[in-house]
């Protein structure tokens, strides 16, 4: 970016490769987003006025703009609501692209803090959301303290945590699996 | 004494429904001349019809007021009926109470009756003054004139060969083939131009209806529709085309050089020079201008040169082996005699020197034409991409849509095929060179037609990016030689910019040079933007405000090969249809002049819209005269004439007046 052109983006650094990548990661139909602007329309990203929203990052994804991708926290604020993947026209499944995109930001270890908070609670407890004092809030509503997942069975629990040291975690995760 | 019988149409409810049927016919009795009225359900219908024609056939009218709907759709059919029965056939007014009353006052139905009322006293007034008139023919010329050999002209010219008639296709350019020709590959198919085009161009030279004239222009046009008296200017070849071979020898040992214009200038071409290596007719001409013979000539009266046709024996080099350079050539004129023209002379795209933003002072700013030759096998650089500034190969192109068009400083108009090209030209380069960057810079993408979008998003595929809400606002040549291209990127909601090696410009395609002249000589007219105009869009859309005078492809407007191909057959039909029965029929509405009347003043012959109205020679004077196989009715003349000596047949002063008299009574 030239001229203290701060708003200018340069698509002199755009990154084919990046393009790649993300088709790897589960992105596969990318390049056929015609920029209909669909998705934008019933992303609660954008209805959350969050600047990169799902028609912003599948069109930055394809032109392969890896660092104003992985600089923003956008993508970390997907809702997983699957909604664009019901009405993309064109098939893309830009949720798919979000996905992709968490996972080439994992690698290079540029995501929000929590989300290894988040990371480290699925792996210990298998739910990233893990609010302290939960037990005691399910026993005054009359359920038992635990729900029947694998936090309630020790067994299963270390089961899974097997998978888990099997997956990419193994390689990526800032925290010891043990 | 006429006997008029009135014929009162209900038009099912259209018409009864708001006019009082009964009180009209009770009314239109009490009119003079009038000796029976008649009403029934449907009047166009086939028992409607009888009803008048027996009347007719019993004696008992012999003046026809039918008060209906509209004479546009419908006088034919009731003018028919008439001389079905044994009247002429102009013996017949309409009374318009349908589109101009009932569907017009329906929610006043007294107003509507009343109103019927009127316009039937004024249509009986008329039809009591209705004169006898003719239908006259006239005899039709078996040939057509093309003009332009491009794609739209050569189709044209073959399917009116096919059917059995002369054509006469005349082009500018030494050879035909048109814009078609200089195209790599084409879009939606990706055919190669010159492979679908060159074995067509081979069999218009070869087909024996078609007698081709190229380097050629029309210069004068007399007659009208049925006998077109034509003077087509063949321009001077300084090589006889009886004896040239194309075997090229000219080409290659003329020393004059000159930039070649079919490569944009890209590269250079000889003063004696073959216009492409596919040309058809594949002959050389002799530029003069730029010729070393002619120059000295000009200057000393001594030829400086004379190698093309002599050679230079002391290094064994020899001159035209077929002795066809003839320096005395001239120019020729000759005269054809048509029954019909199709104009398809096409367009030319717009130069990039309009667009001073986006630096058309560097080499690696190209049009989209001139890149479209640099991607040609028979292009300036035999279709290997090569940057123009320094021949090497470039890695990041950006491609600008709408240069030129969809502006207002230029063109109002999108050039409609470019959109499509760009993302041609993206695909070619694509699968040639995957590694290559391509930025397309779109206002918003245009694809429509058949198989469009598919294309589009194929070339998507390939990893092309497409930038949209993104016309570029400049172009700089950076120190490093490079091209800064920056331009908004909608989708990104953000100014972008990118550093290029090349810049290809989609500039707007404009008009071939010399339409409106050419135009002109036929009395065709053209729209703002200067492109040829068709008499009706939707109903008329191959014909021109001049009788006759057809047109398609570019001519009339941008458009992609299959519609230009589509129009062409479609005005050849039009033509065939107009000159196989080799007969005309004149309307009988027209006007005509009472030269004893006529005081030579002029002022009509400017007037006419179709050019039908000279001033000739009568009794020692000059005095109006119309042709009556160019009028096409329209009555301007005979409102005009201070000395009213103009009868507008079918609408004459008396009848006219009559029938405002008879609108204007209380
Ligand atoms: C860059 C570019 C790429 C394109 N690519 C495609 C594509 O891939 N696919 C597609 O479908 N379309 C494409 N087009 C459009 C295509 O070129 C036109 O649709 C087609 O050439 C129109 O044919 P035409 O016969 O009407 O006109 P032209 O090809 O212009 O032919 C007109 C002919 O008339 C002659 N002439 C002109 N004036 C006179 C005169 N006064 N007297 C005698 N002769 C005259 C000319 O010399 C010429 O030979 C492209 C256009 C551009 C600009
Ligand atoms: S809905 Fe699909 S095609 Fe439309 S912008 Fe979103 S991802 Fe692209
Ligand atoms: S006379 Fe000389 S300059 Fe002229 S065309 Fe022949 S070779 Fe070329
Ligand atoms: S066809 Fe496309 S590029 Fe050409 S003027 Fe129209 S919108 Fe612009
Ligand atoms: S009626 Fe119209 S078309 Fe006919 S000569 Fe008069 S002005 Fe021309």
């Amino acid at each position: 970016m030239e001229e203290g052109g701060v708003n200018v983006i340069d698509l002199t650094q755009a990154d084919e490769s990046f393009v790649k990548e993300l088709e790897a990661l589960g992105a596969d139909e990318l390049r056929e987003c015609i920029q209909c602007g669909k998705c934008g329309a019933t992303c609660p990203m954008a209805l959350a006025g969050l600047e990169f929203f799902i028609k912003r990052i599948v069109h930055a994804a394809n032109l392969g703009l890896r660092d104003i991708l992985l600089e923003d926290s956008s993508v970390w604020g997907c809702q997983s609501c699957n909604r664009c993947v019901e009405i993309c026209p064109m098939d893309i499944k830009p949720y798919e692209v979000i996905q992709a995109i968490r996972r080439a930001a994992m690698k290079v270890e540029s995501c929000p803090a929590n989300t290894y908070e988040g990371l480290r609670n699925l792996y210990r407890f298998g739910h990233a959301v893990y609010p302290k004092g939960y037990e005691e809030r399910r026993k005054k509503v009359g359920l038992p303290d635990k729900p029947p997942t694998v936090i309630s069975n020790d067994e299963m629990r270390k089961k899974f945590q097997e998978i888990l040291r099997n997956t990419i975690l193994e390689e990526i995760a800032p925290f010891p699996l043990d | 004494m006429p006997k008029i019988g009135v014929y009162v149409c209900h038009c099912g409810e259209n018409i009864a429904g708001a006019v009082n049927i009964e009180e009209v016919m009770n009314y239109a009795k009490t009119l003079p001349d009038v000796v029976l009225v008649k009403n029934y359900l449907f009047m166009c219908s086939d028992p409607g019809q009888d009803i008048i024609k027996q009347d007719i056939k019993e004696g008992k009218v012999d003046r026809v007021v039918v008060a209906a709907c509209t004479p546009r759709t419908h006088e034919p059919i009731f003018r028919d009926a008439l001389e079905s029965a044994g009247l002429n056939r102009y013996f017949l007014e309409m009374a318009n109470i349908r589109d101009q009353d009932s569907w017009a006052h329906w929610h006043d139905k007294s107003g509507a009756t009343e109103k019927a009322k009127r316009l039937i006293r004024s249509a009986v007034a008329k039809v009591t003054f209705a004169e006898p008139l003719e239908d006259r023919y006239g005899d039709m010329e078996k040939s057509v004139m093309v003009i332009g050999g491009g794609v739209a002209g050569m189709f044209a010219a073959l399917d009116l060969a096919n059917m059995g008639l002369k054509v006469y296709l005349v082009e500018r350019q030494p050879s035909i083939g048109g814009m078609m020709i200089k195209l790599d590959k084409t879009f939606p198919t990706m055919d190669c131009s010159a492979c679908i085009l060159t074995p067509k161009m081979v069999e218009v030279a070869q087909h024996p209806n078609i007698e081709l004239i190229n380097y050629a222009e029309v210069d004068a046009v007399k007659g009208y529709v049925g006998n077109f008296e034509i003077t087509v200017k063949k321009k001077a070849r300084y090589i006889d085309w009886d004896k040239c071979t194309g075997c090229g020898v000219c080409t290659q040992i003329c020393p004059a050089r000159v930039p070649n214009e079919y490569n944009y200038n890209m590269d250079q071409r000889r003063a004696a020079y073959i216009e492409f290596p596919q040309a058809v007719p594949k002959k050389a001409v002799i530029d003069r201008p730029n010729c070393l013979y002619f120059k000295s000539m000009e200057k000393t009266g001594k030829p400086a040169c004379q190698i093309c046709e002599k050679g230079i024996p002391p290094k064994g080099i020899q001159g035209c082996p077929a002795d066809a350079i003839k320096f005395d050539d001239k120019d020729e004129y000759i005269n054809l005699k048509v029954g019909s023209v199709i104009i398809t002379t096409g367009y030319k795209v717009m130069d990039k020197s309009h667009f001073k933003e986006y630096s058309p002072h560097s080499k690696d700013v190209v049009t989209a034409m001139e890149f479209e030759r640099i991607l040609s096998a028979t292009g300036p650089t035999e279709g290997e991409l090569k940057r123009p500034s320094d021949g090497t190969k470039p890695k990041t192109i950006a491609m600008i849509s709408c240069v030129g068009s969809r502006d207002e400083r230029y063109h109002s108009y999108c050039s409609k095929v470019c959109c499509m090209y760009m993302l041609k030209h993206a695909r070619i380069l694509k699968e040639k060179y995957p590694d290559i960057k391509l930025y397309l810079f779109f206002i918003d993408v245009r694809t429509a037609g058949k198989d469009f979008e598919e294309f589009y998003v194929y070339t998507r595929e390939l990893g092309v990016k497409v930038i949209r809400g993104g016309r570029v606002s400049s172009v700089d040549v950076k120190p490093n030689g490079k091209l800064r291209v920056r331009g908004f990127d909608v989708d990104l909601c953000s100014p972008v910019e990118l550093e290029a090696d090349m810049v290809v410009l989609a500039t707007a395609i404009e008009p071939a040079t010399g339409t409106e002249e050419l135009g002109r000589l036929f009395a065709a007219t053209c729209g703002r933007e200067g492109f040829l105009r068709e008499v009706h869009t939707k109903l008329y859309p191959v014909e021109t405000a001049s009788k006759g005078v057809f047109l398609a492809g570019c001519v009339q407007g941008p458009k992609d090969i299959p519609e230009s191909i589509a129009q062409s057959r479609a005005a050849a039909s039009a033509a065939a249809a107009l000159v196989i029965p080799g007969k005309i029929k004149f309307e009988a509405i027209i006007a005509e002049v009472d030269r004893e009347k006529c005081s030579s003043c002029g002022v009509c012959v400017p007037l006419c819209p179709y050019g039908a109205i000279k001033l000739q020679e009568y009794k020692g004077k000059e005095k109006a005269y119309i042709e009556p196989a160019l009028c096409a009715g329209c009555g301007v003349c005979a409102s005009a004439c201070p000395s009213m000596a103009i009868t507008f047949h079918g609408f004459t002063t008396e009848q006219i007046l009559a029938q405002i008299d008879a609108l204007a009574e209380a």
